[in-house]
């Protein structure tokens, strides 16, 4: 077992390995995951073919994760399976406020809310972050999940409104296929980079295949000159596997 | 002068300024998280607390308010009678981070008393029963074909358990059918109340799940005819064999046309369930005997050219 990042473990079974969160709550599973005792720490299986988050560390993201006693934006939550993840990762010190605009998956969401003490679940529309600016106080981070075509510029007005300063961390799941066929799916990253790297210090940007197709990983902190040290702590390896079945 | 601000975080009132940039507060909305959420989402001049009325007293004339959010400016422009502006994005900003972080247990009832009020209002909306009921009625519909599929290949010899567990199935599958029944029943209703000239059109059943697809009767008025021909359909578009109907080829008199003829029939009520839900969603009139009068030339002159 190893730590990438405090409340993120490593685990390797036979030739794979796997990536664990400490939880926060309590079971039943979330979504069907795996759930094990790692030493005396209580971990939900992180999958990298369900969460871009983990497939990102998978394909060696060297950048910021969420980390213990953050607060942390989440848009676009949907019913919660990265988000409860990410509400893992910044712990129960830590606060994830998600916002989901739809009202099914919400309702998935609310009652996730109700098991995961520090989770912050708003039923608003990331395009407006001004419906919701009195409710979330300064975050260390955003993370923006969103398949629209118009997903950095509603996580550029959210950063305007509510990261915390110099130094304050995005990371963004890129779905390049929402956005247009003008161009391909590397050009669409090359133009989210050159489009954020004018306020942002980036890290380099990692494709989230073969878990997700035309998906990539884009990052950094506030700042064009911030420093962006790189993740303490060992990396899993920088390689693709193939996606592990999804449950039915 | 610097302006002072009035700010809601959550459950809570603070003001900041005008002489420092310590907050003045907290001043609770309520005790009660729902309470303390209702007035947050539709804040009335009463819904202010005395305590902050009398804080705002102190605040010098001279001195620019600036409120945030919407709801609490327009109440405290109403109790004051001075003009209360909206902050800009950086002063919001700089308001909410010197700003106290709310205690945790506070926060998180709020926050999930909140969460209900909305979801709640947001259900409560006339096009969200439309939508939820089109997707159960969808899904009963496919587990009373199921179940009688399954039926009429089971058999049982007479007197024994299998015979008696038909029994029992059978009594389950009329009340599942009952239930499919009433389900259809109220869907049509709200259907024609709803999207009358949709329902008109395609009928009211193929109307909600039209607008369950769609996902609001908005949205679907925006689309374009050939999107809504293509709803609900599950082949992958390609140029050699696409996809001719999605959820269209359920609509009324579709089954009057020759099978040859149906990928035309979708595209001409496409056009027609567009220009219906536009009246639906905009101007309201009712449009359906024209438009059920063209769509019906329509079957017959597909019925004649074999």
């Amino acid at each position: 077992m190893s730590e990438v990042s405090p409340r993120l473990l490593a685990t390797t079974r036979g030739e794979r390995e796997e990536l664990w969160t400490e939880t926060v709550g309590d079971p039943p599973p979330v979504y069907g995951e795996r759930w094990t005792e790692v030493g005396d720490r209580r971990c939900r299986l992180f999958e990298p073919g369900r969460s871009k988050l983990a497939a990102a560390v998978v394909r060696g993201w060297t950048g910021d994760l969420p980390s213990d006693g953050e607060r942390w934006l989440y848009l676009g939550a949907a019913s919660g399976t990265t988000a409860s993840h990410v509400a893992d990762l910044v712990g129960p010190a830590g606060r994830l406020y998600a916002v989901e605009r739809s009202v099914r998956p919400f309702g998935r969401l609310l009652a996730l809310a109700e098991r995961w003490p520090n989770l912050r679940p708003i039923l608003s529309d990331a395009r407006d972050p001004l419906g919701y600016a009195n409710l979330v106080p300064p975050v260390e981070g955003i993370y923006c999940d969103i398949a629209q075509a118009d997903q950095l510029e509603i996580l550029a007005r959210n950063a305007e409104l509510f990261l915390r300063g110099e130094g304050a961390r995005i990371l963004i799941a890129l779905k390049t296929a929402s956005m247009g066929r003008h161009r391909s799916a590397t050009g669409h990253r090359e133009a989210a980079e050159s489009f954020l790297s004018e306020e942002y210090a980036l890290y380099p940007a990692v494709s989230l295949e073969p878990f997700h197709r035309a998906h990539f990983m884009v990052g950094g902190r506030w700042g064009r000159s911030a420093r962006l040290p790189a993740r303490e702590g060992p990396r899993t390896r920088p390689r693709g596997r193939r996606p592990e079945r999804r449950a039915r | 002068m610097r302006p002072t601000l009035i700010i809601g975080s959550g459950p809570v009132l603070f003001t900041i300024g005008p002489e420092s940039a310590r907050p003045l507060g907290p001043f609770p909305l309520d005790v009660d998280p729902r309470v303390a959420a209702v007035r947050f989402e539709a804040m009335d001049t009463s819904d202010v607390p005395t305590r902050f009325l009398t804080a705002l007293g102190a605040v010098p004339a001279t001195s620019r308010l600036l409120a945030s959010p919407r709801q609490l400016a327009v109440a405290v422009e109403r109790l004051t009678g001075r003009p209360v502006e909206d902050p800009t994005l950086e002063e919001l900003r700089r308001g909410r981070a010197a700003l106290p972080l709310p205690d945790a247990v506070v926060e998180r009832r709020f926050f999930l008393a909140l969460a209900h009020f909305r979801l709640e209002r947001a259900l409560r909306a006339p096009e969200e029963v439309l939508i939820t009921l089109a997707r159960e009625e969808e899904r009963v519909e496919r587990s009373v074909g199921r179940e009688a599929r399954a039926a009429d290949s089971f058999v049982a010899v007479p007197d024994s358990p299998l015979d008696r567990h038909l029994a029992a199935w059978a009594a389950a599958r009329e009340a599942l059918g009952d239930l499919e029944t009433a389900l259809r029943k109220t869907l049509e209703s709200e259907a024609k109340l709803r999207v009358p000239n949709l329902s008109a059109v395609v009928g009211p059943r193929v109307a909600a799940r039209l607008v369950a697809a769609a996902g609001g009767i908005t949205p679907l008025a925006r689309m374009p005819a050939p999107k809504i021909q293509l709803l609900g359909s599950r082949r992958r578009p390609s140029p050699e064999r696409g996809p001719r109907y999605g959820v269209l080829y359920r609509a009324d008199r579709m089954a009057d046309v020759p099978i040859g003829r149906r990928g035309a029939f979708a595209r001409t009520l496409a056009a027609l369930a567009a220009i219906a839900i536009r009246a639906d969603a905009h101007t309201q009139r009712d449009l359906s005997a024209l438009l059920v009068a063209r769509r019906d030339r329509r079957v017959e002159a597909l019925r004649r050219r074999r």
